[in-house]
């Protein structure tokens, strides 16, 4: 991959990737790019941009993916920046060598609406038909040799799930920038293109030289799109009265826009087509007709969703297990280990009960992330996601929104960051912005990580139908959905008061049915992963030696050290004398009493005293208020937190650290145990509730161009979690007596 | 040359587009997904939202007073 360059001279190229939503376009880009790809974003904007390289025959080429689009007519910032990519405008990315149109074999007349589209831009163009073995079964026939000198440009059959002719691919990509740039189609009438010469000339008198033709021609076809809007805002008076000056010249030729775009962009694909492909007689309904009519069944599809559901969440909890209980064996490990080779100081300390305690016990959680990010990347991959949205459309009606809110939340229960980002795809803004403020309110799987400490750490472990269902995993489906549950009323509200408004259009493509592709599935789930761990060991690590600091420290630890060296001394002699343990476990004892002075005297723990007032209402103690105000930046935080806590405050016998006890063990000053299962819930339902993460408050304000929306989000899911707390732990501990 | 509206399609039947007609971008929308002119339909779900397979892809599609697709019944 990271072939030397220096073979030639030849410059990098820069090729963008394009096509239409469902024809494996991310696919073709990792079997090209294999996992060397980065994402980020485009400055101002939040359309992820996805780069990617490789290099042939000497020659390093740059992939840009673009979005998946039907059509190059932006309507929206985001949209637009797409067409600057490709018009080389994007500074970016620069200027663009080539681009890859990749076209769904099945489906070539829709596809080659946008490759139309692509050709009037005059860049060197490879078309690639992906899917070719689902055109094949289809009973489709393409004669590429015929559509390839229609075209006059590289037609490529390609299977990129099964990685078949992608080298096929490179060699065009990189064979065709040396090629001419082929001749736009001429779609329309030359009285359209004329009118087209005539704006751009009219806009260089204005002082807007250089405009690209095909910036002219969006100006005249998008009636209100975004080229419009931009080039609109800058000649007030002039623009508005040309563009529709010309839209009325080109009525009278029978060219109304904007309905004549579709028109003549589908007659040059048939003339393309004709011939040159052979469809299958029309087909009646067939099986797949029956399995969307019973997933998406108003009673039948429901059940399946839920049952789905419960599986994926019981599976969670059952692989992730034994998983997990090796990765805190390991912790533990390390901990002991690191701990014997450095003497006791703040050193150790810092290293073991702050980072190791805290950022190892945060990184125990990685399984269960995997698992949780697996099965989402499944079930988006086989088609199934696009008929659980339809079938959620009914009920998305009900509170006012549209199914097309319903992909963006479902991805939040990974993270709300990509899914909040992914609601732009909602076109209506009022819908994106409810979307945008109850999505954190989905259970995203920084959340896991606390259901699963307080349900592993309290609830028995009951199983029921031959160990199949799990008392464990009925809880934490049941926390999962808690957030969305409560997300259906406060979205119902939002739209009555803060967003009123009629309900937009629907209309969704529901991918074809298919095996999941494990490369793209294991990418997701490595991408996530790795974002996870860099989380931990960035935001996480920071936050654990604050707090490790604040409960260490002002307290003067000599005693507590002098009686941890006495312990191991005496632990060492252990084995020979068995008659010490009675003195060893004194030693514990009175070291125990040490900590747990020190942490309470200590800035975290005087912090937490003061705050106590507020927090024993929900049931909790000053740890864990102080754990869940240090968790505001990061929700996870809390398992660290409480990591380092319990560890430095000595409650529990280093033999046996697990964090899962140590809750267990805690008590009130009076000899209650201070967590119950009210507690657990109040606690679980606390965190399934706030909006305890930065990132996501980030993301919210650069989405909705406002700290005010974010700031909102914020105050409304923090009173709502204290409010449900509160109620929670009240009737459940009246309940439980 | 019977035209009717796309929701009085019944499970099976088969269309062909004839005119799309609303507000301009759900229109122009609609067409650039493969709901255009000519485009061959078959209803799969009824209802709203509704399942259609267009030239054998599927969408969904909640009938709105913002659009309306005429179809020339085929079969």
């Amino acid at each position: 991959m990271t072939a030397p360059d220096s073979a030639s001279a030849a410059p990098q190229l820069t090729v963008a990737v394009i096509g239409n939503p469902n024809t494996g376009k991310s696919t073709l880009f990792t079997a090209l790019t294999g996992v060397h790809s980065r994402i980020g974003n485009y400055p101002g904007v939040t359309v992820e941009k996805k780069t990617g390289r490789f290099t042939l025959e000497g020659r390093s080429v740059q992939l840009v993916d673009l979005p998946g689009t039907y059509s190059l007519s932006p309507r929206s910032l985001d949209e637009m920046v797409s067409v600057e990519v490709l018009l080389g405008q994007q500074r970016d990315v620069g200027k663009i060598d080539a681009v890859v149109c990749i076209a769904d074999a099945s489906n070539l007349e829709r596809n080659l609406y946008v490759v139309s589209q692509v050709l009037d831009l005059g860049l060197p163009t490879v078309l690639v038909l992906n899917m070719w073995d689902v055109a094949e079964h289809r009973g489709i026939v393409i004669n590429v040799g015929e559509l390839r000198s229609r075209l006059s440009i590289p037609v490529i059959p390609c299977e990129a799930h099964r990685r078949r002719h992608i080298e096929d691919v490179k060699q065009a990509i990189v064979s065709v920038v040396s090629q001419p740039p082929p001749a736009a189609p001429r779609v329309f009438p030359p009285e359209f293109y004329d009118e087209g010469l005539k704006l751009q000339s009219r806009l260089a008198e204005w002082g807007e030289t250089n405009v690209p033709f095909y910036v002219a021609e969006r100006l005249l076809l998008d009636v209100g799109g975004q080229f419009e809007a931009t080039f609109s805002a800058r000649h007030t008076e002039k623009l508005p009265a040309a563009l529709t000056e010309a839209r009325e010249r080109l009525k009278v030729i029978g060219l109304k826009v904007p309905a004549a775009e579709a028109k003549a962009r589908y007659a040059w694909a048939r003339q393309v087509l004709n011939g040159a492909i052979t469809l299958p007689p029309e087909r009646t309904a067939n099986h797949s007709d029956g399995l969307d009519r019973w997933l998406t069944h108003k009673v039948w599809g429901l059940a399946a969703f839920i049952a789905i559901m419960f599986a994926v969440f019981q599976a969670i909890s059952t692989f992730s297990a034994p998983l997990m209980n090796l990765c805190e064996a390991l912790q533990q490990g390390v901990g002991s280990q690191i701990g014997s080779l450095l003497p006791p100081g703040p050193f150790r300390s810092l290293i073991v009960d702050g980072v190791i305690a805290g950022v190892g016990g945060i990184l125990v959680f990685l399984p269960q992330i995997c698992f949780l990010f697996l099965f989402i990347a499944l079930l988006e991959d086989c088609g199934y996601m696009a008929r659980a949205a339809f079938l959620m459309d009914k009920l998305m009606v009900k509170v006012g929104l549209s199914g097309k809110s319903f992909v963006p939340l479902m991805s939040s229960f990974a993270c709300a960051i990509p899914g909040i980002m992914a609601t732009r795809t909602i076109e209506n803004r009022r819908d994106r912005m409810v979307t945008i403020l109850v999505a954190p309110l989905m259970s995203c799987s920084a959340r896991a990580p606390v259901y699963a400490l307080m349900i592993a750490a309290f609830f028995p472990s009951v199983a029921w139908a031959g160990g199949w269902i799990t008392l464990h995993g009925v809880m934490m489906f049941v926390m999962t959905f808690f957030g969305a549950a409560v997300a259906i009323p406060v979205a119902w509200l939002f739209k009555k008061t803060l967003f009123k408004g009629e309900t937009p259009p629907f209309v969704m493509e529901l991918p074809s049915y298919k095996w999941p592709s494990p490369r793209i599935v294991a990418h997701r789930v490595y991408d996530r992963a790795r974002a996870f761990v860099l989380r931990a060991g960035s935001l996480i690590f920071a936050t654990s030696i604050l707090v490790w600091a604040a409960s260490y420290f002002p307290g003067d630890h000599t005693l507590e050290q002098q009686t941890s060296v006495q312990i191991e001394q005496v632990e060492s002699k252990l084995a020979d004398d068995p008659s010490l343990q009675a003195e060893r476990d004194e030693l514990v004892v009175r070291r125990n009493a040490l900590s747990e002075q020190l942490l309470e005297t200590s800035f975290l723990g005087r912090f937490g005293k003061g705050i106590e007032p507020a927090v024993r209402p929900l049931g909790w103690d000053w740890r864990i208020g102080v754990g869940v105000l240090a968790s505001f930046p990061a929700r996870e935080v809390i398992v660290a937190t409480l990591g380092t806590i319990y560890s430095l405050g000595g409650d529990v016998d280093e033999s046996d650290s697990g964090l899962q006890q140590a809750l267990q063990n805690s008590k009130w000053p009076d000899g209650r145990p201070v967590y119950s299962i009210p507690v657990a819930l109040s606690i679980m339902v606390f965190f399934a509730l706030c909006a305890q993460c930065a990132s996501t408050l980030m993301v919210i304000r650069r989405e909705t161009n406002s700290w005010g929306w974010s700031l909102f989000t914020f105050v409304y899911m923090t009173t709502l979690a204290y409010l449900a707390a509160l109620i929670v732990y009240q009737a459940g501990t009246a309940i439980g007596g | 040359m019977q035209l009717v509206p796309l929701e009085m399609m019944t499970i099976g039947e088969h269309g062909c587009v004839r005119d799309v007609d609303g507000s301009p971008d759900f229109v122009v929308r609609l067409q650039e997904m493969g709901l255009h002119e000519g485009a061959r339909v078959r209803m799969v779900k009824t209802g709203s939202p509704c399942i259609l397979a267009v030239n054998e892809h599927r969408f969904s599609l909640r009938f709105d007073d913002r659009a309306t697709v005429l179809v020339e019944l085929t079969r």
